[in-house]
């Protein structure tokens, strides 16, 4: 299965994978929002802030692409703030008389639907929520949609929003920190739980990789809470897709968590001693899909030959680089490994 | 069809539901489910599952097997507890047991830990077409050889923000509903689950098969966040593409498990694109949600079983409470229960989004 990617966009906390880190607040990261360019202001209005966000990175490309087979959306919660201002008004009122503009906006296929609206695009829509594998799923359907149709473009991509409610569910639950932890020093705290954050990311792939800024190579995902499972699975990954050679450069998901660091650092364990290992979530914060945005990372990088200074954990013995393996869990349940490379094979 | 007995809401008395008649607490003493923070919608899949995997002797090598892919779909998840999850969203009280129950993706993941499955774990929404494409991408990851064996359904369970909203939208009827009737008030909502076991057919040798599943496709309408378009586009190229994909042709279709909601909207635009479809030899079609209600994201699930019970039985249903077609139309559905020659079935369903997903079930 081939899926190379041809263009992407996206929205984030950051202006750009570059030196300059904007810093969190009260352990929030949220995203720098665009001007919206190209979406009717009555339309504007309607959207909830994960449709905006997805709308707005996505619309750029579609300028520029051919027409698209298909949209294949990874998201948790889709519009998480909808969803609970309707449940909001459902206990506040009473059930009594509500309006459905919320209901409408919280369905988390709203972000596809409104894509698909706006393309006038009759071709396959589908959005996955599998919580912290959202986007790796929407992937591996983009994937197998490229293998079933060759000669297809699709429009995959991921998105959440950090909603009022939402962070309160998970801050209840202990996902978020209980002490003000700043994104600049989130590597330095040992203590539990992550900060927050929030982001879209849009890639045009086909299965042609003429002109493409990479390919995802491979796509594995994992149920376990056993990190000698996982690093099982993770040897084996690699060995069946890079034959025993090893990346020049790891992405990990580390995100301040001191309870799933173990995690992390095995992974590193398992690299050369010439892989660098960099990591995003002070960049992007903590979120579902956040996977997203180390893809978008790794073909930056891929494409300069550089990152910034603030991302590396252990600096990578070559200068120039052709595989980034993507290593991210969810909750430390949820994992992935995704193989971004762009060395093309015949 | 009832009234609500096992939620509490003001709607409980003032339409009917198609609500599982035993209590959230039987079904946990039932199932033997007692993990913190399980809820009904969980349960429903548990029950649903146990079926399936009894009746597929799925054994627990099998189901544990990197080789075994479970795609579980809904639209409501852990929202059926929607006071609880009032009071944990607004930080009232120091949070419940359900604080990682409220989500889509959570019954799905209830199901992956109790039976430690082990292959791609994935939970789709489309709306009330999910469990429609939960089947489509297990037949799909087969084709791929992305697994071996794939356990594909869905579920919702009643609950005040799903009877809220459609009633915001006033599209539920006080009556039980009365699919692709002309004087027909709107949908009433349901609960259920159900979950299929995919195999390739050279695995299957020896098993009990049901059906074969050969044909899917999932199309968008692209017209209008919450209803369908006139010419039904969504509709009539998901039936099309279905029908392509697995080979057949137009005439070989025996009868359509219709989505049938009893909307307006949707009755007159699945006529429509039917029309539009098979133009004078429109097949046999009915709704069974005048016998469930809607039961959202586990609509396609349950009425996929529903096709492969027309197969298994040579037998078609009737689509209850219909009196008078649509005048602009003038289509019947099946209106009394006949036993007949069922080849193949084909299964709609659509969702607010514009997203629209066909099914072809055939006889083996």
């Amino acid at each position: 299965m081939r899926l190379y990617i041809h263009d992407i966009s996206s929205v984030s906390p950051q202006a750009d994978f570059s030196e300059q880190l904007n810093a969190s607040v009260e352990n929030k990261l949220k995203v720098i929002e665009t001007s919206y360019e190209g979406i009717p202001a009555n339309a504007l209005r309607r959207m909830g802030k994960a449709v905006k966000m997805s709308v707005g990175s996505a619309l750029p490309l579609l300028k520029k692409a051919d027409p698209l087979s298909g949209i294949i959306i990874g998201t948790a919660n889709g519009g998480m703030e909808d969803c609970i201002k309707f449940m909001n008004q459902i206990i506040q009122f009473d059930e009594g008389l509500l309006t459905p503009a919320n209901f409408v906006q919280s369905t988390p296929n709203g972000i596809a639907a409104q894509l698909g609206l706006s393309q006038k695009n009759n071709g396959y829509n589908i959005t996955h929520v599998h919580r912290g594998l959202s986007f790796e799923n929407a992937a591996i359907d983009a994937m197998m949609l490229l293998s079933e149709f060759p000669n297809n473009t699709y429009l995959l991509g991921a998105a959440d929003e950090i909603s009022t409610y939402n962070y309160n569910v998970d801050y209840l639950d202990g996902w978020y920190k209980k002490e003000n932890v700043s994104n600049k020093e989130l590597y330095n705290v040992d203590s539990p739980a992550s900060i927050a954050g929030e982001g879209a990311v849009m890639l045009l792939v086909s299965a042609d990789k003429k002109n493409a800024l990479a390919e995802i190579k491979a796509i594995q995902t994992l149920h376990s809470e056993d990190v000698d499972y996982v690093m099982q699975e993770l040897k084996t990954f690699l060995a069946k897709h890079l034959n025993g050679e090893m990346p020049e450069i790891l992405i990990t998901g580390e995100n301040g968590d001191n309870r799933f660091l173990k995690f992390y650092e095995s992974a590193e364990n398992l690299m050369a001693e010439k892989t660098g290992v960099l990591r995003f979530k002070h960049m992007t914060g903590e979120y579902p899909t956040a996977a997203s945005q180390a893809v978008s990372f790794a073909c930056k990088v891929l494409q300069t030959n550089t990152f910034p200074q603030h991302s590396i954990k252990k600096k990578p013995a070559q200068s120039s680089f052709k595989t980034i393996l993507i290593y991210n869990n969810y909750k430390g349940l949820q994992h992935s490994f995704m193989l971004v490379s762009n060395r093309f094979e015949n | 069809m009832s009234r609500l007995d096992m939620l509490n809401s003001n709607f409980a008395d003032k339409m009917p539901f198609g609500e599982v008649k035993i209590s959230t607490e039987a079904l946990k003493k039932k199932l033997h489910a007692n993990e913190h923070g399980v809820t009904r919608t969980n349960l429903l899949a548990l029950h649903a599952l146990k079926e399936a995997l009894q009746s597929g002797s799925l054994s627990n090598e099998e189901l544990e097997s990197s080789d075994t892919a479970l795609i579980g779909a809904s639209t409501v998840g852990g929202m059926c507890l929607a006071d609880e999850m009032y009071k944990d969203a607004n930080l009232n009280l120091g949070g419940s047991e359900y604080l990682s129950s409220y989500d889509f993706a959570a019954p799905t993941l209830y199901l992956q830990k109790r039976f430690k499955i082990n292959g791609v774990v994935n939970t789709i929404n489309t709306a009330c077409s999910s469990s429609a494409n939960a089947i489509m991408y297990g037949a799909r990851l087969l084709n791929q050889g992305l697994a071996k064996r794939a356990i594909v359904g869905g579920v919702d369970s009643l609950s005040k923000f799903t009877i809220n909203g459609f009633n915001s939208l006033q599209i539920l009827s006080n009556q039980i509903c009365k699919p692709f009737d002309e004087n027909r008030k709107g949908l009433n909502l349901g609960e259920g689950a159900a979950f299929l076991i995919l195999e390739k057919e050279e695995d299957c040798v020896g098993k009990k098969i049901y059906a074969e599943l050969s044909g899917y496709c999932n199309s968008n309408d692209a017209f209008h966040p919450s209803s369908l378009s006139e010419q039904g586009d969504g509709p009539y190229f998901s039936m099309l593409g279905a029908i392509q994909s697995s080979g057949i042709t137009l005439k070989d279709i025996d009868f359509i498990n219709a989505h049938g909601t009893g909307t307006e909207n949707n009755d007159t635009v699945e006529i429509a694109a039917m029309l539009r479809l098979f133009v004078n030899d429109v097949p046999d079609f009915a709704s069974t949600k005048s016998n469930t209600g809607h039961t959202l994201g586990a609509a396609g699930a349950i009425e996929a079983v529903y096709s492969i019970l027309n197969l298994n039985h040579q037998e078609v249903y009737a689509g209850l409470n219909f009196n008078t077609p649509i005048v602009s139309n003038g289509l019947s559905p099946v209106k009394a229960y006949e036993q007949k020659e069922i080849r193949h079935v084909l299964s709609n369903s659509f969702g607010f989004g514009g997203n629209c997903s066909s099914l072809i079930f055939s006889r083996v």
